[in-house]
C-alpha cells in the first residue's frame, strides 16, 4: 500500500517541456559540482597533488593563482588550493553529522509530534516555536563557549540548531499523511499505531526529509561558517572556510583572492545545495517545507 | 487573544529558566574558580573574595541560580570584572547601534522587496520576474561574511566610496553616520530581500486571481494603483508572520556584520564576553536576547489579527 502511495506522490509534475530540461541541466551540474567537493574532501589526505595545507612557502606569499598554485598563496605562502580542500573537509566533516542527527532527531520529534497530536505534539510544539523566534547564532556562541571550542562541541551547537526547523517541517508532513484515506483505512483493518506510524506515515515523509537534508547542509555550513569567521570554532591551526575567509578580511587591500576564491567556492557550493534541495522538494511536490 | 499572548509567555519563561538552570550547572562542573578567571588571572584576595560574594559561589547551584534570576529580575544585570564596566554601560553603547543597523536592512530590504515583489508577481515568467528570482536565489546562497567581504573590497577599498574606520553616531553629521552604516546594513539586507520578494511574490500571484482585482481592473483602475492599493494589503500577510522569525535570523546576520565592520555593537559585545569568559554576562544577555524575541514574534502574530479581520473574527 505503501509503494502505491509513494509513488503516487513522487510521479513527475506535468510541467513545461524547455524548462524542465534547463532545470535538469541545472540539476546534474550541481549534481557534479556537490559530487567533486564531497570527494575532494573525503579523499584529501590520499591526494598527491594537493600540497601540505600547513606547509609554509608553497609558492611566493600573497601571489594571486598561477600554475604551480591554481588558487594562489596566503601570506604565509601557504598553497590555496590545498586549504580550500581541506577547509571543505572540516566544514563538511561538521555539516555531515550534525544534518544527519538533526534530520534524524529532528525527524522523529516533528513526526512523532503530528502523528500522536495532543498534549505530546504540544509540548514538543512549544519548544520548537520558542526555539524557532530565537536567535541561532547567539546560541550556538552560548553553547561554544560553554563547552568549550573542540570539533565535537561545534558539531553539537550547530546541530541542536538543525532540530527545531527539521521537526517543524517533519510535523507538517505527519499531520498532512496521517489524515490521508490510506492510513484511515490500515487503521480499520485493525493496524496498530507501530504499523501505522512506520510503514505508512514515516515512509512517505522520508522523501521530503531528504531534500530538507540538502537545505539543512547549506544553513549548517552558513552557521558553521559564521562561527569560525568571528573566531569562535574549532581552535586556529584547524582549516576552515570560515577562518580562511576570516583571515584573508584583512588581506583584502593586497591579496583579494585569500577571501574571494574561498568565498567563491564556499557561494557555489551552498548555491548547488540550495538548488538540489529546491528542485527535489518541488519534484516531490512538498508543501509548507522552507525552513 | 491574551490567552495566546499569555501562553506564549509561559512557555518562553520556562526555557529560559530551564536553560539557565542547565547553564547554571554546567558551570558548576567547570574546573577552577570562576571569580579567578574573570579577572583574566591577575586580581587581589579581596577582589575574588567580593567577586565570590557577589555571585554567591559559597551557595549551593540552585541558590546561586535564583538569586541571578532575582538581581536580574531587579534590574542588576551584574558587570565585567575584567573591565570595570557595569553591564547596563556596555549595553548602553552597543544597543542604540544593532538597532539602527536592524531597522536600516529591514527598510532597505522591505523597501526593495515590495516593488520587486509586486512587479514579478504581475509579470510572471517575464524576462524581469526571472531577473528577479534568480538574483534572490543567489543571494540566499551567499553567507553575509562573502556578501559583507565582497562589498567591503569593491566599495570601501577600490572605490573608497564608504569608511571602514568604526561606528560614527548620527550626531557627528549625518553623511558620517551613513558613510559607516551604509555598506553594512546592505549587507545584512541582502540576506532578508530574497525572502521577502520570494513570499511576497507568490501571495501576488495569487491575489491576482481574485475577483475585487479583476473589478478593479474593469473600473479602468491604473495598474499602479491596483497593485498598491488593492494587492499589496491582502499579499502582506505572509510577509508579516515570517518578519518576527526574520528579525531572529538578521541578529545572526548582525553579529556578523558587526565584526567584519568594526562597529561594537551588541554582537560584538557577546562575542568579547565570549572571549573573555565572562560566562555570567553572556548567560544574562542571551537569556535578554531571548526574551525580546520572543515577545516580538508573539507581538508580530498579535498584529496579523489586527490587520486581517477574517482572523480577527474567529
Amino acid at each position: 500500500m505503501t509503494d502505491v502511495t509513494t509513488t503516487a506522490v513522487t510521479g513527475a509534475q506535468p510541467d513545461i517541456a524547455p524548462r524542465q530540461r534547463r532545470h535538469n541541466v541545472a540539476l546534474w551540474v550541481s549534481v557534479g559540482w556537490l559530487i567533486l567537493v564531497v570527494a575532494s574532501a573525503v579523499l584529501a589526505p590520499w591526494l598527491g597533488f594537493l600540497d601540505d595545507p600547513h606547509k609554509p612557502l608553497s609558492g611566493p606569499p600573497e601571489e594571486g593563482p598561477s600554475w604551480s598554485n591554481w588558487f594562489g598563496t596566503d601570506q604565509l605562502g601557504r598553497d590555496m588550493f590545498a586549504r580550500s580542500v581541506w577547509g571543505g573537509r572540516l566544514s563538511l566533516s561538521i555539516a555531515g553529522p550534525a544534518v544527519g542527527i538533526g534530520i534524524v532527531v529532528g525527524g522523529v520529534l516533528g513526526v512523532v509530534a503530528g502523528y500522536f497530536g495532543k498534549w505530546i505534539d504540544l509540548g514538543i510544539s512549544s519548544v520548537v516555536n520558542v526555539a524557532l523566534a530565537l536567535p541561532a547564532l547567539v546560541f550556538a556562541l552560548f553553547i561554544v563557549t560553554m563547552l568549550g571550542q573542540s570539533y565535537l562541541n561545534v558539531t553539537i551547537a550547530v546541530t541542536i540548531l538543525t532540530i527545531p526547523a527539521i521537526a517543524r517541517i517533519a510535523r507538517a508532513q505527519a499531520l498532512r499523511f496521517a489524515a490521508r484515506e490510506f492510513v484511515t483505512v490500515a487503521d480499520m483493518m485493525g493496524a496498530k499505531w507501530p504499523r501505522l506510524l512506520f510503514r505508512e506515515v514515516l515512509p512517505n515523509v522520508v522523501p521530503a526529509l531528504a531534500s530538507i537534508a540538502f537545505l539543512a547542509m547549506g544553513i549548517v555550513i552558513i552557521a558553521e561558517g559564521s562561527l569560525s569567521f568571528i573566531g569562535v570554532s574549532v581552535g586556529s591551526p584547524s582549516i576552515t572556510w570560515g577562518n580562511i575567509l576570516s583571515a584573508g578580511k584583512g588581506r583584502l587591500e593586497d591579496a583579494p583572492h585569500i577571501a574571494l576564491i574561498t568565498g567563491g567556492v564556499m557561494f557555489v557550493t551552498l548555491m548547488a545545495l540550495n538548488f538540489v534541495g529546491d528542485e527535489m522538494l518541488r519534484r516531490l511536490d512538498v508543501r509548507e517545507a522552507r525552513i | 487573544m491574551l490567552r495566546f499572548f499569555g501562553t506564549r509567555l509561559a512557555q518562553l519563561a520556562l526555557v529560559v529558566l530551564a536553560v539557565t538552570l542547565l547553564f547554571y550547572w554546567m558551570l558548576n562542573l567547570l574546573p577552577g574558580n570562576p571569580c579567578v578567571a574573570a579577572f583574566g588571572g591577575a586580581a587581589t584576595e579581596e577582589q575574588i573574595a567580593e567577586c565570590e560574594r557577589d555571585r554567591n559561589l559559597g551557595d549551593p547551584v540552585i541558590v546561586q541560580w535564583a538569586k541571578w534570576g532575582g538581581d536580574v529580575l531587579t534590574g542588576d544585570f551584574g558587570k565585567s570584572y575584567l573591565t570595570g564596566r557595569s553591564f547596563g554601560e556596555a549595553l548602553n553603547t552597543a544597543l542604540p547601534r544593532t538597532l539602527l543597523l536592524l531597522v536600516y536592512s529591514q527598510f532597505l530590504a522591505l523597501g526593495a522587496a515590495i516593488p520587486l515583489g509586486l512587479w514579478s508577481g504581475y509579470k510572471q515568467n517575464s524576462v524581469s520576474d526571472k531577473i528577479a528570482s534568480g538574483g534572490a536565489f543567489a543571494l540566499l546562497s551567499i553567507p553575509v561574511f562573502v556578501l559583507g567581504l565582497v562589498l567591503i573590497l569593491v566599495f570601501a577599498v577600490r572605490l573608497d566610496w564608504f569608511d571602514l574606520s568604526g561606528y560614527q553616531p548620527i550626531s557627528e553629521g549625518l553623511v558620517a553616520h551613513f558613510k559607516v552604516m551604509f555598506l553594512p546594513s546592505v549587507t545584512l539586507a541582502a540576506g532578508l530581500l530574497p525572502v521577502y520578494l520570494r513570499l511576497l511574490r507568490t501571495d501576488v500571484i495569487g491575489t491576482l486571481q481574485e475577483d475585487f482585482v479583476g473589478t478593479a481592473r474593469a473600473k479602468g483602475l491604473p495598474v499602479r494603483h491596483v497593485l498598491i492599493r488593492h494587492v499589496l494589503r491582502p499579499s502582506s500577510f505572509t510577509l508579516l508572520t515570517i518578519f518576527g522569525i526574520q528579525a531572529a535570523q538578521a541578529v545572526n546576520g548582525a553579529i556578523v556584520v558587526e565584526f567584519l565592520f568594526d562597529l561594537d555593537g551588541v554582537g560584538s559585545l557577546l562575542v568579547s564576553w565570549v572571549a573573555a569568559r565572562e560566562f555570567l554576562l553572556v548567560q544574562t544577555l542571551v537569556a535578554l536576547i531571548a526574551a525580546v524575541f520572543v515577545t516580538v514574534t508573539t507581538m508580530v502574530d498579535l498584529l496579523y489579527s489586527v490587520l486581517d479581520p477574517r482572523v480577527r473574527r474567529k
